[in-house]
């Protein structure tokens, strides 16, 4: 039997990102959810879970918003959540985030497989899966498309840029998924409703002991400024006309 | 602190990244695995070329602690590592275990006064955010940023242990159909727009007549699995550049559109005159894509 971690963040909704005309950026009404990545993770850790007889554990780290998130992920099929929460205030950086997922998975038990996303939908930075295995003294397999284990090994392929390659690694392991992975199914009613009933730990950084100094800090965030000429152009051969003056075609 | 170190498992990267080291003025080492590499790693315009062997031909990786072991050892006050899979892992078990600051795939860097500071894209592509990140820290950076210099280098070979834990079982090559859509000079490509398979080829008769690849957005590529995954653009596909992006079908939000900001013309036909790729578009066509492809099919034939 292993137990498996799904690692999960609470991420900004690009979409309601707003970029005004002197590019600046506002967050404000950006609705929060899942990181579309991390619904991979949960579905892996849920089936490999399965497969052995496992409990499957969803852990994520972030200030009160997050609470909202708990219901979502425990309806994808994990039995229960653990939320390391941070302080409003905090500022954070991978190195933080790595410490305090690496104090939440050593506060669980019989853990086989922690599975975090390649990246983060806000970010994409790929570095909390290298990070929490080096805290944690665990291998790591990173950019994995395929997953499967048996008698205590974990097979994985890996998408390199030219070559798929498979690695056989002794769990713990920690791995981080492509897309690729899985097709997360989306809850249906009965999953939701019995979400509301799974156990969820909170947890604060201070009681873990999490120190929350990152090593990075954020100076500017300005809208990425695409010039195009954006021109409605009536009929095909308008267009073709076009094309032919930027002597494309 | 002294010297800027850099790693990749590409040696045209590495280079690029020594060259960086020598401009910023700091004594520059490379570090390889690869014992072959050496003799073109030395004429990059690092000081030192630090090779580390051990174990039975394992991948780059399983060095991580051991290049840990040297940086620290060294005091170094960079480690810049080339972003490819391989050496976005390498780099962040690296910062990992030294506890480092680091900046991932940055789109631009400058150290000086022992400040790295850099910006690189979050929220898929839609903002560009600039970080700090005091000395010691770590970088990943993609080709083409950095120059490659000139000099000679001194080579160190150092045998060290490194991590069997993660055994590789086999190697198979990605084999891809066409010519690759990074290098395409025209690409027409499909979104969620098409009803069903057989209709891709009004994209395809399109693309015979303008001499251009096939690509598409993920959902096509992904959900519906219509094309291999290799042919879809965005932030967790290709960057393209070509000439024309003809966009049919496809809604352009912006995790697909970071993919091809290097275009010089982009071209949009979708029937919603408010779909977003009509903001990020030189050229739009607001009409279905049915008639309308046909149509320039036609002209250019
Ligand atoms: C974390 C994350 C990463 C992502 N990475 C990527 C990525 O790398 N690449 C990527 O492509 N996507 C990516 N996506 C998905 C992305 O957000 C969009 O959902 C996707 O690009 C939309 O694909 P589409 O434009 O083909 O489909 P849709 O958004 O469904 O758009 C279809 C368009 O077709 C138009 N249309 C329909 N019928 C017709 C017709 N008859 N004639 C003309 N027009 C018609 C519609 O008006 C609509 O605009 C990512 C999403 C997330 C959350």
């Amino acid at each position: 039997m292993q137990n498996t971690v799904a690692c999960y963040k609470w991420v900004a909704d690009e979409a309601d990102i707003r970029v005004h005309p002197d590019l600046s950026v506002d967050l404000s009404r950006a609705a929060g959810r899942i990181s579309e990545y991390d619904k991979h993770a949960i579905e892996l850790a849920v089936q490999l879970a399965g497969n052995s007889g496992g409990q499957a554990v969803g852990l994520t780290f972030g200030a009160e918003p997050v609470r909202k998130s708990l219901k979502d992920a425990l309806s994808r099929g994990l039995d229960e959540a653990l939320w390391i929460k941070a302080p409003e205030q905090a500022t954070v950086d991978a190195v933080v985030t790595a410490r305090a997922l690496a104090a939440g998975v050593k506060s669980l038990d019989g853990v086989g497989v922690i599975v975090c996303a390649e990246g983060s939908g806000d970010s994409y930075a790929r570095q909390t899966a290298p990070r929490l295995a080096a805290l944690l003294g665990l291998p790591v397999v990173t950019s994995v498309c395929e997953a499967t284990f048996v008698d205590g090994v974990l097979r994985a392929t890996r998408r390199l840029e030219d070559s798929l390659e498979t690695v056989a690694v002794a769990l713990p392991v920690v791995v981080a998924v492509l897309p690729q992975i899985n097709r997360p199914a989306i809850p249906g009613l009965k999953a939701v409703m019995a979400a509301g009933r799974k156990p969820v730990t909170e947890k604060t950084a201070e009681e873990l002991g999490v120190d929350l100094a990152p090593k990075s800090e954020i100076t500017s965030m300005k809208g990425f400024a695409q010039a195009r000429k954006n021109v409605l152009v009536e009929s095909v051969a308008d267009l073709v006309a076009a094309l032919k003056k930027e002597g494309i075609v | 602190m002294t010297g800027i170190f850099v790693y990749s498992d590409q040696v045209s990267l590495a280079c690029e990244l020594a060259g960086f080291g020598k401009s910023a003025g700091a004594e520059t080492h490379v570090v390889t695995t690869d014992e072959a590499a050496a003799t073109e790693l030395k004429s990059c315009g690092a000081d030192v070329v630090h090779v580390l062997r051990g174990g039975d031909n394992p991948p780059p990786e399983a060095f991580a602690g051991a290049i840990a072991e040297l940086l620290k050892g060294a005091a170094a006050e960079l480690f810049l590592v080339g972003a490819t899979v391989r050496g976005r892992e390498l780099a962040a078990s690296v910062a990992g275990l030294l506890d480092w600051g680091m900046a991932s795939d940055v789109s631009g860097l400058s150290y000086s006064g022992g400040t790295l500071a850099i910006e690189r894209l979050v929220y898929g592509g839609a903002v560009v955010q600039r970080e700090t990140l005091p000395a010691p820290a770590v970088a990943t950076v993609p080709a083409g940023l950095c120059e490659p210099a000139n000099g000679s280098a001194t080579v160190e070979i150092a045998d060290v242990v490194p991590d069997s834990r993660v055994q590789v079982v086999g190697t198979e090559p990605i084999v891809r159909q066409g010519t690759s859509l990074a290098e395409a000079e025209r690409i027409v490509s499909v979104g969620m727009g098409f009803n069903q398979r057989e209709d891709l080829s009004l994209a395809e008769d399109l693309a015979a007549a303008l001499g251009a690849e096939v690509g598409c957005s993920r959902g096509v590529a992904e959900e519906r699995e219509w094309l291999p995954a290799d042919r879809y653009i965005g932030i967790s596909g290709l960057s393209v550049k070509p000439q024309l992006y003809l966009a049919v079908g496809l809604s352009g939000q912006v995790q697909h559109v970071v993919g091809i900001r290097e275009t010089k013309v982009v071209v949009a036909v979708n029937k919603d005159e408010k779909a977003p790729i009509f903001k990020v578009c030189d050229y739009g066509i607001v009409g279905d894509l049915y008639t309308v492809l046909p149509q320039l099919t036609q002209a250019f034939n």
